[in-house]
């Protein structure tokens, strides 16, 4: 749709021509073949040397994984260097920036297109790969000799689709004076850090898969590979939870539909893995603490990362129908031979090794105990996984036999209310039970939270609401906050020095109740969001839930390379500015700006429609209450996860020094 | 109880439910259809059909309510539909259109995506 830009180049002579720069793309293109054979060299040598438990190989497989990460690195700079010296002899160059394009967007062009962003995956992948493999070092040989190969397996085959399929570095015939520049839409602040939050959160998680494949292969089921990758595991969590968040918040800010969650498939793929990287998390310290639920933890780490590969063969083949126009390309088929390599090999290894040699664990724990409580917290995420995974192939599956059909947000609203609901009611009684089983002293420690359930119906109820799913999920919020706060009480009055000593225990409390504030923000501005389209002369007032917005005017704005239609509200002694801009150079493309107030309760949100000739315009009016707490609760998500695994390993290991092995003899 | 029974009856449960939610909800899933499958498709409910917007666009109430035909290779159907526009709505794109079919021979449009242009897999959202 985007035409070449005609407009004249500015700045030529920042277009660097010239066979001095076309060499960019031959070393670039170098560099991702000379990482390719060094990862299928270290992926060979690694499970050799793992057979044979050679020490020798099993460091040279390293290293040669070290080389393939680094000549990575160099293809990454040298496309960076290629952007920023505006080399358009490079299709990826040309198609993705233009000499017009603000320097951190040109930078941001890196991982804007579909060669970019799977080079920046490969990075991270090289990189927290090869960290992880330098901390494995303690873990034995096999282990991280398999750890390696495994790595370097997937590591190869993304610089075989780079190298071979989709080349960032690939060259025109013809070097154009100008690029085609970048989508309006795309041109804000969160393009800078919503995609690589997002990818990077995705290329993490594939260490802990590996490092877990790896003990299978090497015949170990204790918990070190959970030991050792929580690091991993963690930043890969916190970096998905951070993307999602980042992702909604660009929706909400830049897009003007007045929501920021619309189950679309490629929120439905970036959702799914978070999913079950949370089930992970939380059923890892059963087999921590507890040594159970071995093979549940290496299937859960398998399903997030086959959910990954899985995401990525849907935003990039195109198979399901999405307002997001995919980056419809010839991956698509390399990404599900490689999804469906991956299920296999994960599904042999788990049937072949899962449950080799079970230790004695004792007397198996009752249903009603803090590994219960895990275990349903599992079912009811795997649950919400169904349903989404449903939702986003129903198009696939449904074409097979006749019509295609699709679902929208009302299937997923219906099938997804009741296991979140369930998930929260379990946020507020599962931190209470103890290991084991829960007796008496676990149903008064539990009156807390339903007093507090109690107290917020009442209020609800004396409010005047009658709304079913508040009158739930609001009540149910309260339980898991008191649960959190009594928590932390009982901690301060008996021994504050616990709040640092077991700081992962108390980090997890504030990640929940991060967690619990984000609920209550969508479920508020879900619940409770208030619509109206009007059309008015200047004067005019418009009110909607008690917020009065009155139209002073509009004027037209000529910038740069757009013009600037903008309607004047006036809002208390606010001014806002909603405003569409009309790009001339890019087919007369519209881009919306819309304004938001935020009040101690509720966004005002207003997108401007249109102005008609009358001096009239047109508006969409929303009241959304509370979407602040949404970004004010994934702050303090992330803020529990930091305070809680900060310095944790040495406490870790003192602790560890004075407990007794975990031996579970009753 | 066994121990068998005591864990796998609550699993069965959660099981049982998660299947029954999906299928209940299975029922609010639309028909998602091309231009020439919406004529020859005669039943009641929301359908989705996509296609590409003519030139024969007529905008009213400040934009708020649009009229359009939509084709798609080998039919095409006039689109009324009332609401906000998505941004780069305009002839030549690609919209789905969410709505039914009136006996007018129109289809009513309840909401209307437009396919992103772009090449960029993290395209937004706009309805």
């Amino acid at each position: 749709m985007l035409g070449v830009s005609l407009a004249p180049a500015t700045d030529a002579g920042k277009s660097a021509a010239g066979l001095g720069v076309v060499i960019l793309g031959y070393l670039g293109a170098g560099a991702l073949l000379a990482g390719l054979v060094l990862g299928g060299f270290s992926a060979l040598l690694s499970f050799w040397a793992g057979i044979r438990e050679s020490p020798v190989f099993i460091q040279i497989g390293r290293r040669a994984f070290f080389g393939a990460a680094a000549m990575t690195a160099l293809a990454a700079v040298l496309l960076e260097v290629a952007l920023l010296t505006h080399d358009f002899s490079l299709a990826y160059v040309a198609e993705h920036t233009d000499l017009s394009t603000p320097t951190a967007l040109v930078a941001a062009g890196f991982y804007g297109g579909q060669e970019g962003s799977l080079l920046y995956w490969t990075l991270i992948l090289g990189l927290l790969g090869s960290a992880s493999l330098v901390a494995g070092a303690s873990l034995g040989g096999r282990v991280a000799a398999y750890a390696t190969g495994i790595l370097a397996v997937i590591l190869s085959f993304f610089l075989f689709v780079l190298a071979v399929v989709a080349s960032p570095f690939d060259l025109l015939s013809i070097t154009p004076p100008d690029g085609l520049g970048l989508n309006p839409v795309l041109r804000d602040g969160g393009m800078l850090i919503h995609p690589p939050v997002v990818l990077a959160g995705f290329a993490a998680f594939a260490i802990p898969f590996s490092f877990a494949a790896a003990s299978l292969l090497a015949g170990r089921v204790d918990a070190a590979w959970i030991r050792h990758t929580r690091r991993f595991a963690l930043l890969a969590w916190s970096l998905q939870t951070a993307g999602l968040l980042l992702g909604m918040w660009w929706a909400y800010h830049v897009l003007g539909w007045g929501g920021y969650w619309g189950w679309d498939p490629v929120e439905n793929v970036a959702l799914m893995p978070w999913l079950a990287t949370t089930a992970y998390l939380h059923s890892s310290q059963v087999q921590e603490k507890r040594g159970r639920l071995r093979g549940w933890n290496l299937g859960l780490v398998m399903l997030a990362f086959l959910l990954v590969v899985f995401g990525t063969f849907i935003v990039r083949s195109g198979v399901v129908p999405s307002v997001h126009t995919f980056a419809i390309s010839a991956i698509g088929p390399w990404f599900l031979g490689f999804l469906f390599v991956c299920i296999v090999f994960s599904a042999v290894l788990l049937a072949a090794r899962a449950n080799a040699a079970p230790a004695a664990l004792g007397r198996p724990p009752a249903p009603v105990s803090r590994e219960g409580a895990f275990v349903l917290q599992n079912l009811l995420l795997i649950g919400v996984i169904a349903v989404v995974f449903w939702g986003t192939v129903l198009p696939l599956v449904s074409g097979l036999f006749g019509l295609e059909r699709v679902v929208g947000t009302p299937y997923y609203e219906r099938a997804a209310a009741p296991l979140f609901a369930a998930l929260l009611a379990l946020l507020a009684i599962g931190p209470l039970l103890p290991w084991r089983r829960a007796g008496r002293p676990t149903m008064r420690a539990l009156r807390w939270p339903a007093a507090a359930a109690a107290l917020a119906l009442v209020v609800l109820g004396a409010a005047g609401s009658r709304s079913v799913p508040v009158l739930i999920a609001v009540p149910l919020a309260a339980a898991a906050a008191a649960t959190v706060l009594t928590e932390y009480g009982r901690a301060v009055v008996r021994k504050p020095e616990v709040l640092v000593r077991k700081r992962r225990r108390y980090g997890a409390y504030l990640a929940h109740l991060g967690l619990v504030v984000v609920v209550v923000g969508v479920a508020a501005s879900h619940l409770g969001q208030q619509e109206k389209e009007v059309t008015l002369a200047p004067g005019g007032k418009v009110t909607l839930a008690g917020y009065t917005l009155t139209y002073t005017g509009s004027e037209q704005r000529q910038l740069a390379d757009h013009t600037d239609f903008v309607a004047g509200l006036r809002f208390g002694d606010r001014t806002l500015e909603p405003s569409r801009a009309t790009y001339a150079g890019l087919g007369g493309q519209a881009l919306t700006h819309v304004a938001i107030t935020t009040t101690p309760v509720a966004d005002v949100y207003v997108v401007l429609a249109g102005i008609n000739e009358d001096g009239t315009a047109s508006f969409r009016v929303f009241v959304n209450p509370l979407v602040t707490w949404i970004w004010a609760g994934g702050a303090v998500i992330i803020l529990g996860v930091v305070l809680g695994n900060a310095g944790e390993r040495g406490v870790e290991a003192e602790l560890a020094r004075r407990r007794i092995p975990i031996t579970l003899t009753a | 109880m066994t121990l068998a029974l005591r864990w796998g009856l609550p699993v069965a449960v959660v099981a049982a439910c998660v299947g029954y939610l999906i299928y209940s909800a299975s029922g609010a899933s639309e028909y998602y259809l091309t231009v020439a499958e919406l004529r020859s498709h005669a039943q009641g409910g929301d359908v989705r059909v996509a296609g590409v917007v003519q030139e024969d666009v007529v905008m009213t109430d400040g934009g708020l309510h649009v009229t359009f035909t939509e084709k798609d290779g080998t039919a095409s159907v006039p689109v009324d539909y009332r609401g906000a526009l998505p941004d780069i709505f305009q002839p030549g794109i690609t919209v789905v259109a969410e709505g039914r079919l009136g006996s007018d021979g129109v289809f009513h449009a309840r909401t209307l995506l437009a396919k992103c242009p772009s090449r960029f897999s993290t395209q937004p959202y706009t309805s």
